[in-house]
């Protein structure tokens, strides 16, 4: 049995949803764009332009509706819905993103511990009441939170006070709950205010924070180890040092030739002029200042005490040159003895 | 005020239709055309108003058309501007702005010929609101830049909604944009003296016949509007402006737990797009392997015959019951 003449009927009686073009169609199903990137031709444009335009729009039409059918579809009340995927076109948005929202203390709190709470659109304002059957306000007029100091009759404890009002302490306490929960929406809008902003709104705290921090370090350091062998605690963040800059090895010539020339024109200089214009540069003499051994002399030039006594005692120490001292005027007296 | 806070997926952009201080009939009924395929999300604006956005920023009439737009955006929510506008040095003149953030990122202006409103074609059309589908026609929409302005400015227009799933049946009109053919002189990066090619906008209704398979043949009928762009000035988008634009949100967390973005274990997608996985199974224990039997092998084979049956039983019965402990 020859099939072939039935498939060519057939497929003449439906016509074919393929389409052929030079280049393939680009086809963005998120947004049922299609785009032919196919050089428009000159002759069926010129012949006649509307039946021109038609077969375009129909190919393309027919590449972009193939790619929509094939999408996988969901179920839906009012029939299949296809699932598009996201766009490969980039369109300008109309606003910019939105800002993240700040997490309040509690959701932080939630976060860090990995508490799933009620998330927060699933509270309504209106509540089930199961005495009158039917809904109430949560807050507000006749609402659930007011029930208790809005009924007719209260029950008392038997060892309350003479004068316990069960309406008054009913409101005092939901009025408290408001107060509360307004000071912490308070306090988590400052808090979303400040990280919000830079974190200098306060300078005053941040100086001490900084003077803090710093004790910390100095503290940190000051034990026989250097802080080496210490017990760490837990959250103890590693301290930062200094980082040592280097000058790059590779740089311009003129700078380097410049600095060469500086130290070179130093060290010809006379020492003496050298020292002076060194210990007249303000910021060298509070460095050398805070070092201790300095000391300045009346004359304005800076003495280094330590290395003249050094120099002094050749190197012996101050103590050794006191008792050469003493040792010379002793033997300066004996001396005179001796002459007698 | 909350519905028009920033929005992570944006709606569609509202436009707003807005008359100048002359519009003649055509621009009149592209307006009419023009809304009808844009509503819902389409403003009109029926009084004349004084705005020549185009004009030098340092003028008069070019800095109020400005602060116009931008009070315009900020009063409707609206990020999209169809102005009308005929005149003697440009007649028919159409400019679309897009707006960024209440700012005007940029301007398109086109002047219309030979227009066919919706009226004037018979037959049925698109029902309002249902999204159009879109084609664009020409290589040069993708390497012009004059192009590639005018389709994403159309894009945003009609068809600038992120939607996560559709109806087919729906889709019931095509938007067709297609070029006059690129004249061989044009150049695409530099501005050159070469008029650039029209722009032909269609408008047809879609019908779905059956193909014999699930995907249908569709047949245009024309619908209306049509008509013809010539492209006149333009400007181009602040690229600061744009930069902000064009920033994308990050992935969604259920795309993450999807695995878009994350990698998952021991799955691989191999070169014919197929998914292969890795199973681990435990370390075989050889020394149970049952190997040939062979009498010569049996154990205690050489001492005794009997000896060498109780002890295979004994050593079933251990075997078993080392089942029923792991079963219990």
């Amino acid at each position: 049995m020859d099939v072939s003449n039935i498939l060519a009927d057939h497929a003449e009686k439906i016509k074919s949803t393929e389409v052929e073009t030079d280049t393939p169609l680009d086809v963005d199903a998120g947004f049922l764009t299609v785009t032919d990137p196919n050089p428009i031709d000159g002759e069926s444009y010129e012949s006649s332009l509307e039946t021109h335009l038609l077969s375009l729009a129909r190919t393309g039409t027919q590449a972009l509706l193939n790619a929509l059918f094939s999408l996988p579809t969901t179920s839906s009340p009012d029939g299949p819905l296809a699932q598009l995927p996201a766009p490969t076109t980039q369109l300008p948005r109309t606003k910019p993103l939105p800002k993240i929202k700040p997490l309040t203390k509690w959701e932080q709190f939630a976060k860090a511990k990995g508490i799933q709470g009620k998330s927060k659109e699933k509270r309504e304002k209106k509540v089930w009441d199961e005495e009158r059957q039917e809904w109430i306000n949560r807050w507000g007029k006749d609402a659930k939170n007011k029930q208790v100091e809005e009924q007719w009759i209260t029950e008392v404890p038997m060892n309350a006070d003479i004068d316990f009002d069960p309406r008054k302490a009913a409101r005092d306490e939901r009025k408290a709950r408001v107060t509360k929960n307004q000071k912490q929406h308070e306090a988590n809008a400052a808090r979303a205010q400040k990280t919000g902003s830079s974190a200098s709104s306060n300078p005053e705290r941040e100086a001490h924070k900084k003077d803090l921090e710093r004790t910390l370090a100095m503290s940190r350091t000051s034990t026989a180890s250097m802080g080496k062998f210490d017990r760490k605690l837990e959250g103890e963040k590693k301290m930062k040092g200094i980082k040592r800059k280097f000058d790059p090895t590779e740089g311009s010539v003129s700078a380097e030739s410049k600095a060469a020339l500086d130290l070179l024109s130093k060290m010809n200089s006379d020492a003496r002029k050298t020292r002076m214009t060194e210990a007249q540069r303000p910021s060298k003499k509070s460095r050398t200042s805070h070092g201790g051994n300095e000391v300045e002399d009346p004359e304005g030039k800076v003495l280094n005490v330590r290395k003249a006594v050094r120099f002094a005692s050749k190197g012996r120490g101050g103590a050794a040159l006191g008792r050469e001292r003493e040792k010379a005027g002793k033997l300066g007296k004996s001396g005179k003895g001796k002459r007698r | 005020m909350e519905a028009r806070q920033p929005k992570e997926v944006e709606d569609a952009r509202i436009a707003i239709f807005v008359k100048g201080t002359k519009t003649g009939e055509v621009l009149n009924g592209v307006m009419k055309d023009m809304m009808a395929l844009k509503r819902p999300d389409a403003i009109s604006f029926s009084k004349k108003n004084v705005i020549h956005p185009l004009d030098a920023q340092n003028t008069a009439s070019g800095s109020s058309s400005m602060s116009s737009l931008e009070f315009w955006s900020s009063k409707n929510d609206a990020s999209m501007f169809v102005i009308g506008q005929t005149s003697k040095k440009r007649p028919n003149d159409l400019t679309f702005v897009r707006m960024f953030d209440g700012k005007v990122l940029d301007i398109v202006e086109a002047g219309v010929e030979n227009y066919v409103s919706m009226e004037s074609v018979p037959g049925s059309k698109s029902t309002p609101g249902h999204k159009p589908l879109m084609h664009f026609a020409s290589e040069l929409f993708d390497t012009h830049p004059r192009f590639i302005q005018l389709k994403s400015m159309l894009m945003s227009l009609f068809n600038g909604e992120v939607v996560e799933s559709i109806y087919l049946k729906g889709l019931e009109h095509v938007i067709s944009v297609s070029l006059a053919p690129t004249p061989a002189t044009l150049n695409t990066t530099t501005e050159s003296t070469t008029p650039l090619p029209k722009v032909h906008i269609r408008t047809y209704t879609t019908r779905l016949l059956a193909s014999g398979s699930r995907i249908p043949r569709v047949e245009l009928t024309p619908m209306g509007p049509s008509m013809d762009l010539v492209l006149r000035r333009h400007t181009n988008p602040d690229p600061e402006l744009l930069k902000q634009a064009m920033r994308r949100p990050k992935l969604k967390k259920t795309d993450v737990e999807k695995g878009l973005g994350k990698k998952r274990k021991n799955l691989d997608v191999d070169e014919m797009g197929d998914l292969r996985g890795r199973v681990h199974v435990g370390k075989q224990d050889l020394s149970r392997l049952q190997t040939r039997k062979m009498k010569g092998l049996k154990a205690g084979a050489f001492e005794d015959g009997g000896d060498d049956g109780a002890g295979g039983s004994g050593s079933d019965d251990g075997e078993v019951s080392q089942k029923k402990r792991k079963l219990s």
